[in-house]
């Protein structure tokens, strides 16, 4: 075993899964710190109840004396930003990460005059699989900040109201926290997920630590034909799943000084 | 909160209006423009070369000035020895194509990076300009000159056969593949081959990952560039228990295959390329670079 | 003068009717019970008085300020109306205690964030916050729950947390403070701790509006008593007459069903 981990192959091997590995951490990190506060705004967003037609249309229907038909009612209840918005949800969650991630990488950059508008070179391809990964996940979040949002009862809004308080300090004092603990289970899958889905970053050859463990199966530094690499990968998803799972099981726990 | 949903409402439209544009630029194909003035007239070639697609549609902008201006040659490649890998414990790329890419570069007076890439990607990669060129043994077929400006001939290589050493006297003089499992590189010229003799193929990701297959018996054989056979196969090699021989261009009765190097479309750094090349080959550093590598044999020197 | 005055109130949710023509007034320190069968619109008459619904017509009067006029958008900004709610408390059905606070800072929350507008808050912070937290306390003592100040809601039972609730509604000092049926939510031998306390704050004249189904407590609290059905006011007195002696047909047939069971 200790010869095993001192051949000079599994020294090569390991610390270029290492490497690897430091790029995973990076793009995890990166997606969260992005995605996070994201994902509340989008959620407010798919929430917002702007209906800039309710308006001038009732204001018309009463001029004219009209009772509003199939069309007006329709006009009334249409809230553009909250369309819109539920539009992208359903655009960003119905189509595969793997998918947007080259679209983001690549379109661009076939679309517009002058190449693409990365970055050249590894930072370009880090950006970019930063950007993917920070609007898709974003996107799932918003979701289960929404149905968080939503789970907390009217009642304490209500309650919030009648002691005066405004709408920020209600949110921020009242629905924040009880948002917070409905939706950490969710959250913790999502992020458990996440860890793992970096690895599809390789799509647009982003040296992770799958495709650092499958090069030496293609050959690299002399190295070729071995697959234990990319099987050994396993053990750093599943230590660092279990330090996020201890630590979003902390928080969890934190939390349960009070009940929802 | 009203602010909020404005802004929020202004970066959905930019999101729709990208996804549109890229709808839009599926279907239209038409060369990347470059939008600077070009100021280097003097050191240039003339745009028109007649080995270059017909369409009418080549940048009317120099690639070799905007490639100048950048000061980065971007070298899309893939681990593949003898052309483009990295010895034990070192994170320099150096090989037969590693080591030309950084002479071609010298040349233009940049700098020079290699960029791993999905070989998948590749055109996407050079029109969306996140590479300049693709030179990593790369077979000259159809598919390769409809997508790209691509360099005179500089290798030769065909087709092989690789088995497992003890299984030999089963595939020697072959002359079809029927029955027969075989894997390769998915879109490769290796694919096409062993097609068209009958295989039942099994296409995977890289030429090496074929060697795992027929490694680890999930294949009976598979088909790969003879070069990376000769280099990856046989003692001394991590597949010490594989051989090949067969060569599949002769069973088909085709000509060899050329490697070629892949510029973008209509770029002016092919003809760069080509000037640069025929002085390598007349100084003798093609041949040098090329017995370093053990590729005396296939190289072209003509 | 009346220290509430409501006038000619209606209210509708799309083309259904909920009240109608609701007029009434109530004086400083005096006791207004509501009751009624459900859906006969009183709590939505609640709900108007804080704000939480708008009504289509009439008027609101608090010690002869109109601070609600259906016809004039002016009294309906929405920066105003926080102030307005403040002459009111609303303790709810079903308690809505802010689960992730104690009992002592759901009581003095709403204050502190209050204080914080004041111009002086920075200089006097700590003597401000000291003294909002003392009278929490002492509202918690007042509903003998001085020794749960540090629980959670979760901890309490039902009748401790309605009365943390009120507790809390009357820590915002409001003119008039109005219950929402405040023993419904609660088992059966929790409702009397939780109506003790109303009856408490009757007896200290407290002005207060109660929605109640509990007749018997209606009839000992109360000084004036309104009979609701079907959106609109029946009958309206003293509980003398509403209750014990009622004019209206459908009054006494509430009262018999309700007696009844």
């Amino acid at each position: 075993m200790i010869e095993f981990f001192q051949s000079p192959v599994t020294q090569t091997v390991l610390s270029a899964l290492n490497q690897g590995f430091i790029v995973t951490l990076e793009l995890f990190f990166i997606t969260l710190i992005g995605a996070i506060p994201l994902g509340l705004v989008i959620a407010f967003g798919s929430m917002n109840r702007w209906a800039p037609l309710a308006r001038p249309v009732r204001w018309f229907l009463h001029r004219r004396q009209r009772e509003p038909g199939r069309f007006s009612r329709w006009l009334i209840a249409l809230r553009p930003v909250s369309l819109i918005t539920r539009l992208l949800v359903w655009i960003v969650r119905g189509t595969p990460l793997i998918l947007q991630i080259i679209a983001i990488y690549y379109v661009p950059g076939l679309v517009m005059d002058g190449g693409t508008p990365w970055p050249r070179g590894e930072a370009g391809r880090m950006t970019a699989v930063c950007v993917a990964f920070i609007i898709n996940y974003a996107f799932y979040f918003s979701e289960i900040y929404r149905g968080g949002i939503q789970g907390v009862p009217s009642g304490q809004q209500e309650a919030g109201l009648v002691l005066g308080m405004t709408k920020r300090q209600i949110f921020f004092k009242v629905t924040l926290l009880q948002m917070v603990k409905r939706i950490v289970p969710p959250m913790s899958n999502e992020i458990i997920t996440l860890v793992k889905d970096t690895s599809l970053a390789r799509a647009i050859a982003l040296q992770e630590v799958i495709w650092a463990a499958e090069s030496f199966m293609k050959g690299n530094q002399g190295i070729s034909g071995i697959w234990w690499p990319l099987m050994f990968t396993a053990v750093y998803y599943l230590a660092f799943s279990a330090i996020v799972t201890m630590l979003l099981g902390r928080l969890e726990k934190r939390l349960d000084y009070f009940q929802v | 909160m009203k602010r909020i949903s404005k802004f929020l409402a202004l970066m959905l439209s930019v999101l729709m209006l990208m996804s549109l544009l890229a709808a839009c630029g599926s279907s239209d194909d038409t060369q990347d423009e470059q939008p600077q003035e070009n100021e280097q007239d003097d050191t240039q070639e003339p745009q028109d070369d007649a080995s270059q697609d017909g369409e009418g549609e080549a940048g009317t902008e120099s690639d070799l000035a905007y490639v100048q201006e950048q000061g980065t040659l971007y070298v899309g490649i893939t681990n593949f020895a003898p052309m483009d890998y990295k010895e034990a414990g070192s994170d320099e790329w150096i090989g037969f194509d590693a080591d030309m890419a950084k002479a071609f570069a010298d040349s233009l007076g940049v700098n020079i990076e290699f960029q791993e890439i999905t070989w998948d990607y590749k055109v996407q990669e050079l029109d969306s300009k996140t590479i300049d060129c693709v030179w990593n043994g790369m077979t000259i077929n159809d598919e390769v000159t409809a997508a790209m400006a691509v360099s005179e001939p500089y290798c030769t290589n065909y087709q092989v056969l690789v088995y497992p050493a003890d299984r030999a006297s089963e595939f020697e003089g072959l002359t079809s593949l029927e029955g027969l499992y075989v894997a390769v590189e998915s879109g490769s010229a290796g694919e096409d081959a062993a097609e068209a003799l009958g295989a039942t193929t099994v296409p995977v990701q890289a030429q090496s990952n074929t060697l795992m297959e027929v490694q680890s018996g999930n294949s009976d054989a598979a088909v790969i560039d003879v070069l990376m056979a000769a280099e990856m196969t046989g003692e001394g090699t991590s597949y010490a228990d594989l051989a090949y021989s067969l060569n599949l261009n002769e069973a088909q009765g085709l000509e060899s295959e050329y490697y070629g190097v892949g510029f973008r479309k209509g770029s002016d750094l092919v003809d760069a390329f080509n000037e640069f090349w025929a002085k390598a080959v007349e100084d003798g550093t093609v041949l040098e670079v090329a017995t370093t590598y053990g590729l005396q044999d296939a190289v072209i020197l003509e | 003068m009346p220290i509430l005055e409501v006038h000619n109130i209606e209210k509708h949710f799309g083309k259904t009717r909920v009240l109608e023509d609701i007029s009434f007034s109530l004086e400083q320190g005096q006791a207004l019970a509501i009751i009624g069968s459900s859906g006969s619109g009183k709590t939505t008459l609640l709900r108007c008085l804080n704000f939480l619904e708008r009504p289509d017509v009439g008027t609101i009067s608090v010690n002869g300020d109109v601070i609600f006029d259906a016809s004039d958008p002016s009294t309906q900004k929405e920066a105003e109306v926080r102030r307005k709610r403040l002459h009111f408390g609303l303790v709810f059905q079903s308690f809505n205690l802010f689960p992730q606070y104690t009992a002592l800072r759901n009581v003095t929350l709403a204050k502190e964030l209050l204080a914080q507008e004041q111009p002086d808050f920075k200089s006097r912070k700590k003597e401000i916050l000291d003294q909002i937290e003392k009278e929490g306390q002492q509202l918690l003592e007042k509903m003998g729950l001085a020794d749960r100040a540090g629980h959670y809601p979760s901890q309490l039972s039902g009748g401790q947390q309605q009365r943390v609730a009120i507790a809390r509604a009357l820590a915002l000092h409001p003119d008039i403070l109005c219950f929402d049926e405040p023993t419904s939510a609660l088992d059966p031998e929790l409702t009397g701790e939780v109506l003790r306390v109303i009856k408490g704050l009757a007896e200290n004249h407290t002005t207060m509006v109660i929605v109640t189904h509990e007749m018997a407590f209606a009839r000992d609290v109360a000084d004036h008593v309104i009979f609701m059905d079907g959106g609109v006011i029946v009958e309206q007195g003293p509980p003398s007459q509403v209750i014990e002696n009622p004019q209206e047909e459908r009054t006494r047939h509430f009262l018999e069903r309700y007696s009844n069971g």
